[in-house]
């Protein structure tokens, strides 16, 4: 026994010796001599020479001079990847697909072919009927409390904005509580969905959503307001007017713009899911530059198909952009975004 | 399409069986210690020997041996803030998240409860991970030999330290240097950095602080490539980072993919041929070979045929309404009808497959092919989302962990495969009222008692816990996706436990963090601990029961083959083993099925909300 327990700790020495020192210094050593770029990160340089981000590392870009990279659900914080783990029967993934769809799908055929979607969720919006049904928030916190309650958490403002509002209508309230008996004190989360369906009636045909306006003393005031059109109507609400107009011939979107990868960190897009956006980012160039659109696109075109690689030479996968990358050659190119 | 689906497991399968079978007759070299030892490293090796143990003394060393690491592994995980390489001050994780941790990294299950990126500095990666990655695996490389020699007959099952020596010296360190510099290659860093802080190419596109000033992005680096190689060749699995081998650090392209998955594949597959080189029955490892192979191709066909080949159904229409009849006592007639509503279809383009959770860079089928092979082989890292593959395309992982026997994990996983043949050839023996015989000795009660008590541990401590936890909020509290697919991650969870895996559906709620954490997820300590007591169990009984079992049998003698004996190099032999594995598991694991991802597949989709 003892024996057998001293030549446990003499093989366990040995190996944290070998395994834990020996080994990973080795591999070390032979890392920064023959690999020193990818052994220490991948990192790229920017114009100034300072290091912008790693070539294998996702980060975000929100302006529309920019390729965007898909989704991510640790917002693109490489000290924390995760995936959505959504699973395909959860609401929630198809809640936010919808919600990125909505401002970008077009029609592809009939006679609006190539036109917006958004406009039209605004003006059926407007209408506030969904099957027959008057008040389309109202149905859609009854739907899918989660969202509604989502809602609520998703920013400081908006629950500040639902404790103003329990402070006048303490009746609602009260019944709430007289029917949740478990709940005595309830948060705003809880009371998400009657305040929704409180707001649905007094606001026919409007959301609350953060509006940024000019404040008295000339700063830009931010506040929660009914708003009738604009980005949280157009996403949050495309799924309900799909459901209305599932016959509506709208065009197809490169699956990988609507998806959020395992790492959350892909740096990657598809090609085609470049090609997808090269209209929006050279569109918005040829403005910034005031240069001819056609030149412009064809300069980023030849960016894009000259960064185009693929898995194997295109044996396994389809071919793909990094989008670091070509963000970077753009930047180059044509100087900092306005 | 057609090529860009099928090539890559086609082409893994194929090399992995090329590389294995040379592979093997080195193992079998090593093992039967034939080779010369270096004069530097014999010293270490005569320093270890402790001279020729039977099975009892065996054991006994290999579950001492596991107590010392389990030791060792909570002290370096217990004074992690006080270490060096932890320039971000990384404090010490919660105590149940060290228990777990140490227990699963010992066992070569790898079930993380915890995510690297987050929670682990660089010197709690090498010292407590790469040390359990090149010694768990040993340990159950070892026992697989330990087996091998007890059937041979031989009084003596050799040395368990110089067995543990030989493997992490002569096969873990070579392969683990070959494959690493791969990795570095490919981009995998191996630094002792711990983190950039970079501005991004858009200023703020990160956000601002509340003070307005830019936010950067803080990017995690580490010695990357030497726990990457080690965590796929041992079939370990746990990543340095949480998202594991999808992250880009681990797993940077489409060539690293392959070896990636190349290197958790080629040591399970060499130890079949090892096995029948040991006991000079090569034909009979062919036959198990095949066996096994066989039941991968299928996992790995299903997986991709439901994954890669269909699209998200979450995103697509199901244009009819549907309604069911289900049972209410309250209702007229004692039934009522459920409807669930048609759904219009988003317009994703889904050409590729679903597309949730997968990375770009790997391939086409690359996810779905992973998915399928890391169960199969009890490795664990994922290169996609578990959690978000098409509901009847994740039943390939779960029937890879349920069987555990595809192959498998070092040793064990070969091991399990000849607990199904002892029960193929008992059952058959009974058939034909015939005493039982394998490699020419009879099989009798006390052998078959213990290969059924090995085998039976593993559906109890999938089946008991999901129960458990299923009926007590510390499930249902837990569970991040809604109906069918919630039972899902609680019996994906108990089923990584049990059959040493360690891949997991990732939204179940099961990490306290650090041990200060404020607002852990309020389930983490019984997932913790209940976890961590179905690894212990189900780890050691399955190694111990079939030592046992092969040392009785090898004592016996060995009675020549006549005309009534059931060869097991045959065709026929291995259909006998692969409807013994089949019924078994069908038995064991349908009714779970049913209730997790068949339901969701044919369940309301989208579901809840």
């Amino acid at each position: 026994m003892l024996r057998q327990i001293s030549k446990s700790i003499l093989l366990l020495l040995f190996s944290v010796v070998i395994c834990c020192i020996a080994y990973p210094l080795v591999l070390w050593a032979i890392g920064q001599a023959a690999f020193p770029f990818q052994a220490n990160g991948s990192l790229l340089q920017g114009p100034d020479g300072k290091d912008v981000g790693s070539k294998l590392i996702a980060q975000p870009f929100t302006k529309d001079e920019y390729f965007q990279p898909r989704p991510s659900s640790p917002s693109y914080d490489a000290s924390a990847s995760a995936s959505s783990s959504l699973a395909p029967s959860n609401y929630a993934l198809r809640d936010r697909v919808a919600r990125t769809l909505g401002p970008i799908v077009t029609y592809r055929g009939g006679a609006k072919a190539g036109k917006q979607v958004a406009p039209d969720v605004e003006a059926w919006f407007q209408k506030d009927s969904f099957q027959g049904k008057p008040h389309i928030v109202a149905q859609w916190a009854d739907q899918h409390n989660s969202l509604a309650q989502a809602w609520v958490n998703a920013d400081p403002k908006n629950g500040a904005y639902v404790d103003e509002w329990t402070k006048i209508h303490q009746a609602i309230v009260a019944q709430w509580i007289k029917d949740n008996p478990a709940t005595p004190k309830p948060k705003a989360a809880d009371l998400a969905v009657v305040f929704f369906k409180d707001f649905s009636n007094t606001n026919p045909g409007r959301f609350p959503s953060s509006v940024t306006k000019t404040g008295p003393d000339g700063k830009p005031l931010t506040a929660i307001e009914p708003v009738k059109d604009g980005s949280d109507v157009q996403s949050i609400f495309f799924e309900m007017w799909r459901e209305e107009h599932a016959d509506a011939d709208l065009q197809d979107v490169p699956g990988d713009l609507v998806t959020a990868s395992a790492s959350g960190l892909d740096p990657h897009i598809s090609l085609q899911n470049a090609e997808f956006q090269l209209d929006r980012v050279a569109a918005k160039w040829a403005a910034n530059l005031k240069r001819d659109p056609a030149a412009i696109r064809k300069e980023i075109e030849q960016i894009i198909q000259k960064n185009a690689s693929a898995p194997w030479g295109g044996l396994i996968g389809e071919q793909f952009v990094n989008v670091l990358e070509i963000n970077l050659e753009l930047r180059k190119l044509y100087g900092a975004p306005s | 399409m057609f090529l860009q689906t099928w090539l890559l497991p086609v082409a893994l399968l194929v090399i992995a069986t090329i590389v294995a079978f040379p592979l093997s007759r080195y193992l079998a070299w090593v093992m039967d210690g034939k080779y010369r030892q270096l004069p530097v490293l014999s010293w270490f090796e005569r320093s270890l020997d402790s001279g020729p143990q039977n099975w009892k003394q065996y054991t006994g060393s290999l579950l001492i041996f596991n107590t010392a690491l389990f030791v060792f592994g909570f002290l370096v995980l217990a004074v992690q803030p006080w270490m060096p390489l932890n320039p971000d001050a990384k404090g010490m994780l919660a105590p149940s998240t060290i228990f777990n941790s140490v227990v699963s990294f010992m066992t070569n299950t790898n079930l993380q409860h915890y995510a690297g990126d987050v929670h682990l500095s660089n010197f709690s990666q090498v010292f407590f991970c790469i040390s359990n990655m090149f010694l768990s695996a040993s340990v159950g490389f070892c026992s697989l030999v330990a087996i091998i020699r007890a059937f041979r007959g031989e009084a003596s099952l050799g040395n368990f330290f110089v067995d543990m020596w030989r493997v992490v010296i002569y096969m873990f360190i070579p392969a683990a240097l070959i494959f690493g510099i791969i990795f570095m290659s490919q981009g995998s860093p191996m630094t002792l950095n711990s983190s950039y802080q970079v501005s991004t190419l858009e200023p703020a596109a990160m956000g601002t602080t509340d003070k307005g000033e830019v936010k950067k992005q803080t990017i995690v680096v580490g010695p990357v490539a030497a726990l990457e190689s080690i965590k796929m060749l041992g079939t370990n699995g746990g990543g340095f980072f949480g998202m594991n081998s999808a992250h880009p650090f681990e797993n940077p392209t489409g060539v690293s993919n392959f070896f990636n998955t190349l290197a958790m594949m080629i040591f399970p597959f060499a130890l079949v041929f090892m096995y029948g080189r040991m006991l000079r029955r090569l034909r009979h490892s062919w036959i198990i070979f095949s066996v096994m192979l066989l039941l991968m191709a299928g996992t790995i066909v299903w997986s991709i045929c439901f994954d890669t080949l269909r699209p998200n159904p979450g995103l697509t229409a199901h244009a009819t309404a549907q309604t069911f009849q289900i049972p209410n006592a309250k209702a007229p007639g004692g039934k009522q009808d459920v409807t669930i509503p048609a759904v219009a279809g988003l317009p994703v383009d889904q050409h590729l497959g679903n597309l949730e959770g997968k990375e770009l860079r790997f391939g086409t089928s690359a996810g779905a092919t992973f998915a399928a092979l890391t169960t199969d082989v009890t490795c664990g890292a994922v290169n996609a989302e578990m959690d978000s593959l098409n509901p009847l395309a994740a039943l390939s992982p779960m029937v890879g962990m349920w069987l555990n026997c595809i192959f498998g994990g070092k040793g064990v996983g070969m091991i399990n495969m000849l607990l199904y043949v002892i029960i193929g050839i008992f059952i058959a023996g009974q058939m034909v009222g015939r005493t039982p015989e394998y490699l020419g000795k009879k099989i009798g009660a006390r052998e078959v008692k213990l290969a059924v008590l090995a085998l039976l541990v593993h559906p109890m401590m999938i089946l008991m816990p999901t129960g458990l936890f299923a009926a007590l909020d510390w499930g249902l509290k837990a569970v991040s996706n809604p109906g069918a697919h919630g039972f899902s991650q609680m019996l994906y969870q108990f089923s990584s436990a049990s059959a040493n895996n360690g891949s997991a559906f990732d939204g179940l709620g099961v990490t306290f963090g650090f041990a200060n954490n404020a607002t852990p997820s309020p389930t983490a300590i019984p997932w913790d601990i209940a976890t961590g007591l179905v690894i212990v169990f189900s780890r050691f009984l399955p190694i111990i029961a079939p030592i046992a079992m092969a040392a009785f049998l090898g004592a016996k003698t060995t009675s020549p083959a006549g005309l009534g004996t059931l060869h097991d190099d045959t065709p026929t032999f291995g259909i006998l083993v692969l409807g013994t594995i089949l019924i078994v598991g069908a038995l064991l694991f349908l009714p779970v099925a049913v209730l997790g991802p068949i339901a969701e597949h044919f369940g309301p989709m989208p579901f809840g909300g």
